[in-house]
């Protein structure tokens, strides 16, 4: 038996509202801030934003990424 | 030989081809500064003064998070990434695209700072990839 026609349509829709939750998910994920400092013997520490390090270091790149532009 | 050898102490001459060969090597770079032992800007793509500042604090704010002397940085934020390298003395401070491709970037830089600190005479490490940057 076909699909009555308005649950085709609440179908589609809903998948659209799906494809845009995703998106806007995967978009807040790489668009958070990282930040990774090496030292010498090849160790990589990251560092959290929520740290006064971790915020001073942000703000220096905040600075340099501001002039590049 | 070993590639940490310097032949002649590298020139502000000498540190303005470093710039520009890095910017023709990266197609994501915006702009970089390329600074002394005592933290002075040898040469940069835009105002030296304000570019030395600028990686003078992404140096110790590195360093500082990272308890000792950073050998290489990377932050991103929404606006772009900045990177850090450090050789022999020198330090190669950037900014560049966000998402640019932060493996090539670094080694583009360790390499342009490989060859500036071992001096004008010394034969380069590697070459180019032109190629890279038109694409």
């Amino acid at each position: 038996m076909p699909p009555k026609p308005h649950r085709a349509l609440i179908d589609r829709v809903s998948a659209y509202a799906d494809e845009a939750s995703a998106f806007l998910r995967r978009r807040r994920l790489t668009r958070r801030p990282f930040a990774r400092v090496s030292v010498a013997g090849g160790k990589t520490i990251a560092c959290a934003p929520d740290t006064e390090a971790g915020r001073e270091l942000f703000r220096a790149a905040a600075h340099v990424v501001d002039i590049a532009r | 030989m070993s590639d940490s050898t310097t032949s002649t102490a590298p020139s502000a001459a000498d540190a303005e081809v470093a710039v520009a060969r890095l910017a023709a090597m990266s197609a994501d770079l915006r702009g970089c500064v390329i600074l002394d032992s005592e933290g002075e800007a040898l040469a940069a793509s835009g105002d030296p003064g304000a570019w030395g500042e600028a990686g003078r604090e992404l140096l110790a704010a590195a360093d500082a998070a990272a308890g000792e002397p950073v050998v290489a940085a990377h932050v991103g934020i929404e606006d772009g990434e900045a990177f850090a390298v450090r050789h022999d003395g020198f330090a190669l401070v950037a900014g560049g695209e966000r998402f640019a491709l932060a493996s090539l970037m670094i080694f583009d830089m360790r390499a342009v700072l490989r060859d500036f600190a071992r001096g004008p005479d010394a034969p380069p490490i590697r070459e180019p990839h032109s190629n890279r940057a038109a694409g």
